[in-house]
């Protein structure tokens, strides 16, 4: 069975929130509704060494998940190819998950929680999220984690691939270089 | 993404974990009342319990987005929120049939083997239900205010004081159905006043100096930050006070104590519920954050159509 990961290079991304864009528009999200911020860290240092870097967030679909193991009602759900999705028909809106989530990646509108899902709904045509095909920068890759022919495979083992709040043992399926 | 800082739980959460914590732990008492052969400490307390659960799940149910979906949280057994609706459930049935042995018409009155069996479900839903919701929060890994088991033992000592004060209240405001019993039930709130007051500055001292620097800016909030005066009224107020006042000689100071812890126990709860709504933030997302702009989503979205 597929697990479906996505790697992001930092050191491609430029901020400029076409993601954020792309994802808002063709997901046809509520004004409040942000599945996939850019945010900046930095700029750091003193000239000339300064450091700045983009770091796009979006849901982790984790693993170990907290926010479906909170979830009262089984709204909160996770497919076998590890995508995490939200039943909106069965969300009672009780924020168990927004409060479990510790990526942030939640949020509440119209009375139940929303989330990223990856685009699954594209990824089971075979496409990839609406992120990673906008991103002209090639700074997303998205795939099969276990298949090791795959570019997503190799950038995951690959020496500098990491995950956040990796202390916390969610198992990101959200790798960044 | 999260969008805004509105989305954490509300007050009324809070003060459904204060009336269900404080429910729970009166039903468990008047099981154990029961059982150690001292009887009701009135007619009116073994519902008073049940009473409380239900205006708790009433409180839970108006904080949900979907109210009308509400039977759904008994769907997923695994989850602890289920969990705690179920015992609510069964706490709240449970001390509403044992307040009905205290009813001399009730034809089951005498009938003591069924009045043991539903005063020990009585005990175990009951002490669930009070200590459920530190369990809840103590599983949020990235709400560093919450993690860790050390906000159970606040919770269930603050529900089974206050739990205790609803016994007292109710022996004081209403006719006694067994007066020695008031001796007992101070000494025990006493002690659960001063273990509370020790768990409190234990658990404020280790946040501060043991924990992560998000730990630190947490506890600090209470201990200097927007949450310090609600705090000190708390621990003045809430429990250093009853502290001196429970257990004196004349009853009406005794209920004032009584009085006082329960209205702690509200605080505490809403001090608590506040202290946890910073999540551990990611790298730049504070700043990202503070940029975007509230408050106008309503025109935006008029705007965009």
């Amino acid at each position: 069975m597929a697990h479906y990961a996505m790697v992001i290079d930092t050191r491609k991304c430029i901020g400029c929130q076409s993601c954020t864009v792309a994802c808002r528009i063709q997901n046809d999200l509520a004004t409040e509704l942000i599945y996939n911020p850019v945010v900046t860290v930095g700029p750091k240092g003193i000239f000339p060494n300064v450091f700045m870097r983009h770091v796009p967030l979006l849901c982790m679909h984790c693993a170990n998940t907290p926010c479906v193991d909170a979830c009262p009602t089984k709204a909160s759900q996770q497919r076998e190819d590890g995508i995490v999705w939200v039943e909106q028909e069965k969300c009672v809106g009780c924020k168990a998950c927004i409060m479990s989530c510790p990526y942030g990646a939640r949020a509440s509108h119209d009375g139940v929680v929303w989330k990223c899902t990856f685009c699954k709904d594209r990824v089971d045509e075979g496409e990839k999220p609406h992120c990673v095909n906008t991103c002209h920068q090639k700074a997303r890759f998205f795939g099969d984690m276990e298949d090791p022919e795959s570019e997503v495979f190799q950038l995951v083992n690959s020496n500098n691939a990491d995950c956040l709040l990796n202390e916390l043992n969610t198992q990101p399926s959200v790798y960044y270089i | 993404m999260e969008s805004k800082h509105g989305d954490n739980w509300g007050w009324m959460l809070a003060v459904d974990f204060f009336f269900a914590g404080m429910g729970g732990a009166a039903v468990a008492t008047a099981g154990i009342l029961d059982f150690a052969g001292l009887g009701l400490t009135s007619a009116a307390a073994g519902f008073a319990g049940a009473v409380c659960i239900g205006i708790g799940a009433l409180l839970l149910i108006l904080e949900l987005g979907k109210p009308l979906r509400a039977w759904r949280v008994f769907t997923n057994p695994k989850a602890v929120l289920t969990f705690g609706a179920w015992n609510m459930t069964l706490a709240a049935g449970l001390g509403f049939a044992f307040g009905t042995f205290a009813l001399p018409f009730a034809p089951w009155a005498g009938v003591i083997a069924l009045k043991k069996i539903v005063a020990g479900l009585g005990v175990i839903t009951g002490l669930i239900v009070a200590a459920y919701p530190g369990v809840l929060l103590a599983r949020h890994k990235a709400r560093p205010f919450w993690h860790g088991p050390g906000i159970i033992a606040l919770f269930l000592t603050s529900s089974l004081v206050t739990g205790l004060s609803l016994h007292l209240l109710c022996h004081a405001l209403l006719p006694a159905a067994n007066p020695v019993l008031m001796g007992p039930l101070s000494i025990a709130a006493v002690i659960l006043l001063a273990l509370q007051l020790v768990f409190w500055l234990g658990y404020i001292l280790v946040k501060r100096s043991a924990g992560t620097e998000y730990e630190a800016a947490a506890a600090e909030r209470l201990v200097s930050g927007d949450l310090a005066a609600g705090f000190l009224a708390y621990l003045a107020g809430g429990t250093l006070l009853p502290l001196l006042l429970i257990g004196q000689a004349s009853p009406v100071l005794t209920a004032l104590g009584a009085l006082l812890t329960v209205g702690g126990g509200a605080l505490m709860r809403l001090l608590t519920i506040k202290a946890g709504e910073y999540r551990t933030w990611l790298p730049g997302e504070q700043s990202f954050r503070a940029r975007l702009a509230r408050g106008d989503e309503a025109f935006m979205t008029a705007w965009a159509q």
